[in-house]
């Protein structure tokens, strides 16, 4: 599903040079959980740049669905992340003054998909918000405006789902229920690529990337 | 409504206050360039409507300054100059003249009613030619003691068909034959005359201060014009067009002035919207790499910012046009104080065509405006959205 060769980046910050990763390999399969820790700085970051598609390698190769992410041109990008990737985010993002379901369907905006109400409205259902389809997100609490957010992740049925820090804003409790979702997203055929600082939700992935100054630490 | 739209008012109304501020300054100087279009618009249709009822193509009126008389005439103002009565004949032996008549414009006290009257003196078979368009309550007068007067002075003077208007310290009085229907032009203003009859009031027998000139072929009047300037001596001719051409001119430059005005307004609002927008982009930084991140390519976002700027705008626009239609009259007052010619009748009236000029020239206003602040926009890179 996806390849990495010898990814390496390097990018300027400043007047200095940043390496943040040198050379990983790693290789994830369709239907796998899997989870990336390590301490701030290992680029984790960089790497979920690079996995979502948000970001090409100085050097190194990666495939997704044997396609060349790095040849492709902006454009291509932008396409590819439409139909395969499904993006978390640490804060959420969601629109202040559009409702959950106008939030969901976002999206669906940009790919040029007509929107069907059902669809949408069958996610929302899904992260368990039906009563709160017309509220606006400052209506939510944080869990709740994460669990929308993993709504609109999914709303263009995307193959990977990619989330950055999902609960680095969240208590335990919600921490705990947007993993369990993400779980079972994982058990419905999605995979997942999570970044956490949360060793104990991490620990309970299929498998565990441990990063360290741009590479992968092999335990 | 189309997704892009409802995305980007959602944006406009997180900033209220400052959406409505940099609005109200477009919807400001919109309001000045249609006020000033319209008032042109209706400046130039309004004189040369009331050119037109003068009746008159050419006026012949002794060398000086003909600009000068020409206005006065149409007003009523008394004209120091006289024309000698002998150039009447020379006018009237030319063939394509249809009717050719001295005028006499004096202002005659009128202490019983305290005011003045303007007293247009002229052949009364001429009068019907002329004004063809005039509809009478009574008829033309047939004797020279016999007036008529317009809509106006009749009102003023409180006069109805039949009645008498007398000046006592002159020792005449006059029969009021007949009061022209209102016609929203000068003509209201005045008291028409037999020509000779206010001759005899001035003491001047054979004097004129004009001498009004209609032909029978419109279309050979600078013909008949050149003709008549070189064979008279000691005339100037002075066409209607000559004097619409004057006043708009002297309309035009004052609308020049106007105009600058209206730019620079323009040119700040614009500059507020600019600012406006570019603070919503800045501040949606992560945001806009969000967007970007879950699929909006550059072209969506350059597009989302170039519609929050021209919404901005546009309703800008129509709420400039609505102000200036509610301010209409104010306008027309305050312009007719400062400008020394306005011609009679409703000047500024709200026009279709250039409202819809005024609101595409905010739509431009709004897409230039946004230009700079939807292409920064676009250049925010989706890894703003994660950023460790």
């Amino acid at each position: 599903m996806i390849q990495l060769r010898g990814i390496e980046k390097i990018y300027k910050r400043g007047s200095e040079y940043v390496h943040a990763l040198r050379g990983i390999d790693l290789e994830i399969s369709k239907g796998e959980f899997v989870s990336i820790v390590g301490p701030s700085g290992a680029g984790k970051t960089t790497l979920l740049h690079i996995l979502g598609c948000l970001d090409t390698p100085t050097r190194g190769e990666i495939k997704i669905d044997n396609r060349a992410v790095n040849l492709m041109t902006e454009s291509e990008l932008v396409l590819f992340r439409r139909k395969k990737i499904g993006l978390i985010f640490q804060q959420f993002y969601l629109i202040p003054g559009l409702s959950i379901y106008d939030n969901v369907a976002l999206p669906l905006l940009f790919s040029r998909t007509r929107v069907e109400r059902e669809h949408v409205l069958s996610l929302i259902e899904l992260v368990g918000l039906k009563e709160r389809v017309n509220h606006t997100p400052a209506q939510l609490s944080g869990g709740e405006m994460q669990r929308v957010a993993i709504a609109r992740a999914l709303v263009n049925k995307p193959e990977i789902i990619l989330a950055d820090e999902p609960t680095g804003n969240l208590d335990t409790e919600n921490s705990e229920r947007i993993f369990e979702l993400l779980r079972k997203l994982n058990k419905n055929g999605f995979t997942v690529v999570m970044v956490t600082h949360n060793n104990d939700l991490a620990s309970r992935a299929d498998r565990v990337i441990r990063l360290r100054d741009g590479r992968i630490q092999h335990l | 409504m189309n997704g892009f739209l409802k995305l980007a008012i959602t944006n406009l109304k997180r900033h209220k206050t400052r959406s409505i501020l940099a609005m109200f300054g477009i919807a400001a100087s919109v309001t000045v360039l249609f006020s000033i279009l319209s008032f042109n618009r209706g400046f130039n249709r309004e004189l040369a409507k009331e050119l037109a009822r003068t009746g008159i193509h050419f006026m012949v009126v002794p060398s000086g300054c003909p600009h000068e008389v020409a206005s006065l005439v149409l007003h009523g103002a008394v004209v120091p100059k006289f024309l000698d009565i002998s150039v009447m004949e020379r006018i009237k032996k030319s063939k394509d003249i249809e009717v050719a008549t001295p005028i006499l414009v004096a202002q005659l006290p009128n202490p019983e009613k305290g005011r003045i009257d303007l007293v247009y003196g002229i052949e009364m078979e001429a009068l019907a030619i002329l004004k063809p368009s005039w509809r009478i309550d009574g008829r033309i007068p047939s004797s020279d003691d016999e007036i008529i007067l317009g809509f106006e002075v009749a009102r003023h003077h409180g006069i109805r068909v039949g009645d008498y208007l007398s000046y006592p310290h002159l020792g005449v009085k006059f029969k009021v034959a007949g009061i022209v229907k209102v016609t929203g032009t000068q003509d209201d203003a005045f008291v028409y005359m037999p020509i000779k009859t206010v001759q005899v009031l001035l003491k001047r027998p054979s004097g004129a201060t004009a001498i009004g000139v209609k032909v029978k072929r419109p279309e050979l009047l600078q013909t008949i014009v050149d003709e008549l300037s070189e064979k008279i001596p000691g005339i100037q001719i002075v066409t209607m067009n000559d004097v619409m051409n004057r006043i708009s001119n002297l309309a035009a430059s004052a609308k020049v002035l106007s105009l600058s005005i209206a730019m620079v307004t323009i040119f700040i609002s614009a500059v507020g919207v600019m600012n406006s927008i570019l603070m919503t982009v800045f501040e949606r930084t992560k945001e806009i790499g969000m967007m970007r991140a879950i699929g909006a390519s550059r072209t969506d976002i350059f597009r989302i910012i170039l519609m929050e700027s021209t919404f901005l705008t546009l309703l800008g626009g129509i709420i400039g046009i609505l102000l200036s239609v509610v301010g209409n009259d104010a306008i027309e007052a305050f312009t007719r104080k400062i400008m020394p010619y306005v011609p009679g009748g409703e000047i500024v009236s709200f026009e279709p065509g250039l409202a819809l000029m005024s609101l595409s020239f905010a739509f431009v206003i709004g897409i230039l405006a946004g230009l700079y602040p939807a292409w920064k926009a676009s250049k925010i890179n989706p890894i703003e959205a994660i950023k460790g």
